[in-house]
C-alpha cells in the first residue's frame, strides 16, 4: 500500500483513540503497530491535545502529518474496538478501503442512549449517597439533583462550552439545591446529598489516565490530564463552597 | 459490609455506563469495584487506616484490571476506572471544603492532608500493580535474550 494511505489510516485511528480519551502510549503504541503491519516504519508523537506522525515509505520517502483534537470525551468502547483493529492488522492486514471502513464503522459504533446515561447518572449518585452512609430520603434527592445536573451537562455539551466554568456552576448548584431542600425538609442531611451528587462530575478518567501516562514516560501527556483533573476539582469545590458560605449567612 | 459490597458492586457498574463500556464487561467492571472495596474494608478493619487500606484496595484493583485486561484482551483502564470509584475519599474531600467554609483552617488542613495522602496511595497502589505486570511482561518478551547473556 502506497505510505500516503497508510498515514491516511494511522491519523484516523489516532484521533479516534486521542478523543474519546485513550492514553498516550496507547495512541504511539497502535501507530507503530498499524505501519508494521504494513511494512513500514512510523515514529509518532501524542500530546492530549494532538498528534505528530511521520512514517518513512519503502523508497525513503517520509510523509508527516499533524492532527489536532478539540473536542474530548470518554468512550471506551471505541478505544476498545481501535484497540482489537490494530491487534487484527498485525495477524492479516487488510486493504486500503477495508481499513477504511471498518474505521467508519468503528466512528458509528453504537452508544448508550441519552435515557440510559441518565439512569446511570442518577443511579449513580443514589448509590453512592448510601455508600456514604445517606438514609434512603438523602439518596433520592441526591437522585434528583444529579439527574437535573447531568441533563443540564449533557445540553451544554453540544453548544460548546468552557470546562472550567461549567463544573463551577454544577458545583454551585449542588449545593444552593441541597442546602435549600435541606431547609425545606429538615429530615434531609445536606453533606450526604452533596458527597452523593458530586461522584458523576469527578473525573476519574484524567486521573487515573494521567497517573497511567506518567508510569509510562509520557509526561507531556500525563501531567496535563493531571491538571485537567485538578482543574476539574477545583472548580467544582469552588462552586460548593461559595454556594455554602453564601447561604450559611443568609439561613 | 455486605450491604456496603453490594453498593460498591452497583456503584462501579453505573458510572461506566456513562463512558459508553463494551455491554459484555459492565459485570467484570462491577466484581472489580466489589473487590477493591472488599480488601479495603478488610484491611481498614484489621489496621484502623485509612492510607494502607486505601493502598491495599489500589493494589487489588491494579491486579485485577491488568489480568482481567489479558484475559479478555481489552483496554486495561475499562476496569481501572470503575474499580477506583469506591475508593476514591468523596465524603474527606467534602469535609475538607466544610471546614474551609467554617474558617476552620486547622481542621481543614488535616483533613485535606488526609485526602491528598488517601487519593495518592490509591495511585501508588494502582502504579505498583502496572509496574509489576509490566515488568513481566518485559521478562517474557526479552526472554530469549536474557538467557543468551546469562
Amino acid at each position: 500500500m502506497e505510505t500516503k494511505k497508510v498515514v491516511e489510516i494511522a491519523v484516523l485511528a489516532a484521533e479516534i483513540l486521542l478523543s474519546n480519551g485513550a492514553e498516550a502510549y496507547r495512541v504511539e503504541d497502535t501507530i507503530s503497530k498499524i505501519c508494521s503491519s504494513y511494512g513500514l516504519t512510523g515514529e509518532c508523537i501524542s500530546n492530549l491535545t494532538g498528534i505528530f506522525i511521520s512514517i518513512t515509505g519503502p523508497d525513503g520517502e517520509m510523509v508527516t502529518s499533524i492532527k489536532r483534537i478539540r473536542q474530548r470525551r470518554v468512550d471506551l468502547y471505541r478505544v476498545e474496538l481501535i484497540n482489537s483493529f490494530s491487534r487484527s492488522l498485525m495477524e492479516k492486514p487488510v486493504s486500503y478501503e477495508e481499513a477504511k471502513r471498518i474505521l467508519r464503522d468503528i466512528t458509528d459504533a453504537p452508544s448508550f442512549n441519552l435515557g440510559i446515561r441518565l439512569m446511570a447518572a442518577s443511579m449513580t449518585s443514589f448509590v453512592y449517597t448510601l455508600f456514604f452512609k445517606g438514609t434512603i430520603p438523602d439518596a433520592i434527592v441526591a437522585l434528583i439533583i444529579s439527574l437535573g445536573i447531568y441533563f443540564i451537562l449533557q445540553k451544554i455539551d453540544e453548544v460548546g462550552f468552557f470546562q472550567f466554568l461549567q463544573y463551577f456552576l454544577s458545583g454551585l448548584l449542588i449545593g444552593a439545591l441541597s442546602i435549600s431542600i435541606q431547609h425545606l425538609l429538615p429530615i434531609i442531611q445536606k453533606d450526604n446529598v452533596i458527597t452523593g451528587a458530586i461522584i458523576v462530575l469527578l473525573p476519574g478518567v484524567s486521573l487515573t489516565n494521567g497517573i497511567k501516562d506518567i508510569l509510562y514516560g509520557d509526561y507531556v501527556s500525563g501531567l496535563a490530564q493531571f491538571g485537567e483533573a485538578v482543574l476539574i476539582i477545583i472548580a467544582m469545590s469552588a462552586g460548593i463552597v461559595s454556594a455554602l458560605s453564601l447561604f450559611m449567612k443568609w439561613m | 459490609m455486605f450491604q456496603q459490597t453490594v453498593l460498591a458492586f452497583f456503584g462501579s457498574i453505573f458510572p461506566v455506563i456513562l463512558f459508553n463500556i463494551d455491554r459484555r464487561k459492565i459485570l467484570w467492571a462491577g466484581f472489580c469495584g466489589a473487590i477493591g472495596w472488599i480488601i479495603y474494608s478488610l484491611v481498614y478493619e484489621n489496621t484502623n487506616n485509612p492510607i494502607l487500606s486505601s493502598f491495599f484496595g489500589g493494589l487489588t484493583v491494579g491486579i485485577y484490571s491488568e489480568s482481567m485486561a489479558r484475559i479478555l484482551k481489552t483496554p486495561t483502564f475499562e476496569f481501572l476506572i470503575p474499580g477506583i470509584f469506591p475508593l476514591v475519599p468523596g465524603m474527606m474531600a467534602y469535609r475538607t471544603l466544610l471546614f474551609i467554609v467554617e474558617n476552620n483552617m486547622s481542621s481543614a488542613f488535616s483533613s485535606g492532608t488526609q485526602t491528598l495522602a488517601v487519593g495518592g496511595a490509591i495511585g501508588f497502589g494502582i502504579m505498583l500493580a502496572t509496574t509489576i505486570f509490566k515488568f513481566i511482561s518485559r521478562i517474557q518478551k526479552n526472554r530469549k535474550k536474557l538467557l543468551t547473556k546469562l
